[in-house]
């Protein structure tokens, strides 16, 4: 069985596992990992597992989606995605998107030019069901043949035609979940057709007409976050147990008290962060709270349930789920008579509520939403912080571009100003800016931890930023040299955290990751200690 | 009135309607939700290196600083050197770029076709000796239109071919139709360019039967190459409305709707007027998270309605 060719007719029809992984066709890494006994391997799943989930594709689950037992469950099952398939087309159902995926439906013209764009596929050495036009594929041959008037006859004449099987739609459910939506193939695309909306959209059926979806994202992510106010689980109450904590700390780590601004009518921003940081990385909320005291800015944090936790999943994976998180955080910055939102280091946070909730807000909802980033840069660009950049000499810095700030925003340079502000060894990662790479974790890989998905994402997903890191480092590879990856973006920390567990890269390169306002704080000449702690945590 | 040109006259027609109904259908979908892609060309001084507005503190107090020139340039760099090609995908791009600059060619020529067309009608002779100028001059740009637009969009639509029949990562994303759609259109241009080298080289008959178009007259007797020609492009312009060939069109809509489409939602704007409206709309997606058959408002607002 060759993984460089997957008919569609296997794809409906063979019983069993698609695609066999072989690590040892994956592209090659550079030193010290260049060796294959080295890497992080794929573990297969559990037998329990295996007769339990839907794993027919590649040996990988990100769903844990049950396969259906009787012929009516696997009925109801094609009735049900077909019903969805209806209704992405559909002018009221989907009018959030409608339009583009209609264009990408007709004028893909197979050129192939978004698969170099791809680093799923180009890392796992070509295997073609990652290709970033076999998903679209299929959507397409769905679209004519079901959607379209005369489908069924021009399927048919025109080779397009293909089997609707419960096995197929497992399958596709899967492969919706080997993308991240870095959108770098719709970027490189001549015809500016867009194979990452088309994953969107997949899981759009899913999700929104079938009821199935990951549940780090659904269950334990934005049904999470709607009711006990964070995906995180955290409470409003838990919350404000954790900022009194996290003032205590940050008192002992700079030995100075700094606010904590909590639920301040009037105060001129709403500041937001994802609530993973408050849990895993509590130095950073507790820079910005340092900045922004010694910066003079009039801020609050909220303790309403969803406003203090920034994160809105539905952008990977459902409009419906999406809109209510954003018109919620809208309605308390809203109540709280803000001017503003700023949202602090999260890539997708940024992108959902500045960018797509633009559109799905009421007009009475319209509070402007800004980055952090830029913000921080005026900060420092006026003069109101007391910086001495060689307190960060003794690190080589490299910055991470998250893709939803870069690519899909275009903030690009402000991130870089304020780096060459507060840091003396900057180096930049091959390509950067809007043409960077994902950190492997987008989309809602970084917080699926279940079975062998992560082995996946440290195997394939997260390989190519992997290969960048240590391109960027390779001089000073060595653990005798500090290295200090800069990711502004907590799902980027994440998914790089984990890789860095897999790769051990610790220990073997002595290199941590982080935030940016670490390191700009950790520039303050206000505090004798340094801010950063280089050990692993 | 001969079969060929009814046949004619019909193409054309079914063409510019289906083509247009297709492009209208497209320009009333409802207004999306924003996909924004960058580089985004018409950002004023950041275009260049994929910035935005977002690079602003309070972005939304300033002007909103648009460089049509930039995006003009970026327009003319893709369309014409099919840019992204070349930059990302370069060996396909040694067959891509002289098979749509063929193509461009070739629509010069249809042009200069038409114009010799409307010439004549007037009794202007169209010739290399003609006494009026401009007659002179569209002759010659028949000739050289169509002469390198044949021959570009030969060598690059055979490269295609064998591109998507030899390279695995296009055969195996392509189906029978892509294939033919080549085919029929090597088929077009391999018939033009022989009729010009055999019978009609200086396009005289070719005009002739487009002049017949243009004052509804019955053409003349046609070389038989010619007429092959003919019928192949009739049969063309009947099935290009109906394949992704109309990317010709939809690119519009892929760069200025989708990717480059950052207009933001102001205060008292039609875009938050347009909005209100869709969030009206009824949603009728059935998994049990969603409240079917209310109001995207309604259902989007369930979780703030519940806390009030």
């Amino acid at each position: 069985m060759s993984n460089k060719k997957t008919s569609l007719k296997d794809f409906s029809q063979k019983e069993g596992q698609l695609v066999n992984l072989d690590a040892s066709k994956f592209l090659p890494l550079p030193p010290p990992y260049d060796k294959i006994e080295d890497l992080p391997t794929i573990k297969p799943l559990s037998e329990s597992a295996q007769e339990k989930y839907e794993c027919d594709l590649d040996g990988i689950t990100a769903f844990k989606f049950p396969r259906p037992e009787t012929d009516e469950e696997k009925k109801e099952m094609i009735e049900k995605f077909l019903s969805g398939l209806q209704k992405l087309f559909d002018r009221e159902d989907n009018w959030t998107f409608m339009q583009p995926l209609f264009l990408t439906m007709e004028y893909c013209a197979k050129c192939q030019t978004c698969s170099a764009a791809c680093p799923v596929y180009k890392e796992s050495g070509g295997i073609d069901i990652y290709r970033p036009t076999y998903r679209s594929d299929i959507l397409r041959r769905l679209y004519k043949k079901y959607v379209k008037g005369g489908g069924k006859f021009f399927s048919k004449i025109s080779g397009n035609d293909i089997d609707v099987t419960w096995r197929m739609i497992a399958r596709l459910m899967e492969l919706s979940y080997r993308c991240t939506i870095c959108r770098r193939c719709a970027q490189t695309c001549p015809i500016g057709a867009d194979n990452g909306l088309v994953t969107r959209e997949l899981r759009k059926i899913f999700s929104q007409e079938m009821g199935i979806a990951v549940e780090p994202l659904h269950k334990k992510g934005s049904v999470l976050q709607l009711q006990s106010g964070s995906s995180t689980g955290m409470t409003p109450a838990a919350y404000l147990d954790n900022i009194e904590f996290l003032e205590e700390e940050v008192e002992e780590r700079v030995g100075m008290k700094f606010n904590w601004p909590m639920d301040k009518e009037g105060a001129d921003i709403l500041l937001i962060h994802n609530a993973g940081e408050f849990l895993a990385w509590p130095e950073n909320p507790e820079a910005f709270a340092i900045i922004l005291e010694k910066a003079g800015i009039s801020y609050t944090l909220s303790s309403e349930l969803v406003a203090y936790d920034g994160v809105n999943y539905g952008v990977w994976y459902d409009d419906v789920q999406f809109a209510k998180v954003a018109l919620k955080h809208l309605a308390v910055a809203k109540k709280l008579g803000v001017k503003k939102i700023v949202l602090g280091e999260c890539g997708h946070a940024h992108k959902a509520l500045t960018v797509i909730a633009d559109r799905v807000m009421p007009g009475e909802l319209n509070v402007p939403r800004e980055s952090s980033v830029t913000l921080l840069r005026d900060i420092i660009k006026e003069g109101r912080l007391n910086l001495d950049k060689s307190r960060n000499d003794e690190y080589h810095v490299t910055l991470h571009d998250p893709c939803n700030m870069v690519r899909l925003m275009g903030i690009v340079e402000p991130q870089r100003e304020i780096l060459r502000a507060v840091v003396n060894n900057f180096r930049e990662m091959e390509p950067h800016g809007v043409h960077n790479y994902c950190c492997g974790g987008g989309s809602g890989f970084a917080i699926t931890q279940d079975l062998n998905f992560p082995d996946w994402r440290h195997a394939l997903s997260s390989r190519i930023k992997m290969r960048q890191i240590l391109d960027t480092y390779q001089d000073i590879i060595g653990p005798e040299h500090k290295k200090y990856v800069c990711a502004p973006c907590s799902n980027c920390k994440g998914a790089i955290r984990d890789m860095f567990v897999a790769y051990n890269t610790f220990e073997r390169c002595n290199m941590l990751y982080g935030g940016l306002v670490e390191l700009i704080v950790n520039a303050m000449t206000d505090f004798d200690k340094e801010y950063i702690e280089w050990e692993w945590h | 009135m001969g079969l060929l040109q009814l046949l004619s006259y019909f193409a054309i027609l079914l063409f510019i309607v289906v083509v247009t109904a297709k492009m209208v259908k497209i320009a009333r979908m409802p207004l999306h939700l924003r996909w924004d892609l960058y580089p985004i060309p018409h950002e004023k001084g950041r275009g260049s290196y994929g910035g935005s507005y977002f690079e602003e503190v309070d972005w939304w107090t300033k002007p909103m600083n648009f460089s049509l020139i930039s995006e003009i340039s970026a327009m003319a760099k893709e369309i014409i050197l099919v840019q992204s090609v070349y930059h990302n995908n370069r060996s396909l791009w040694i067959f891509s770029f002289p098979f749509h600059f063929g193509m461009y060619c070739l629509i010069g020529f249809m042009v200069m076709l038409v114009a010799g067309a409307i010439f004549q009608a007037t009794g202007v002779v169209i010739g290399s000796d003609s006494p009026n100028t401009l007659a002179v001059i569209i002759f010659h740009l028949t000739k050289i239109f169509g002469l390198v637009g044949w021959v570009l969009s030969i060598i690059g639509g055979i490269g295609l071919f064998f591109s998507r029949l030899f390279r695995a990562e296009m055969r195996n994303a392509s189906v029978i139709s892509d294939y033919t759609n080549l085919l029929l259109l090597l088929a077009v241009f391999i018939s033009g360019l022989a009729a010009a080298f055999t019978v009609d080289s200086n396009y005289v008959a070719l005009r002739g039967f487009v002049q017949s178009l243009i004052t509804l007259k019955p053409a003349g007797v046609l070389p038989g190459a010619v007429t092959v020609q003919l019928w192949l492009w009739a049969a063309l312009m009947i099935y290009f409305p109906y394949t992704h060939m109309t990317h010709l069109f939809g690119k519009y809509f892929t760069y200025h709707k989708v990717r480059w489409e950052d207009a933001p939602n102001i205060k008292g704007s039609k875009i938050e007027a347009t909005v209100n409206k869709a969030l009206g709309y009824k949603i009728n997606w059935s998994a049990p998270h969603i409240k079917t058959g209310a109001t995207w408002a309604e259902a989007a607002t369930e979780e703030t309605a519940k806390d009030e």
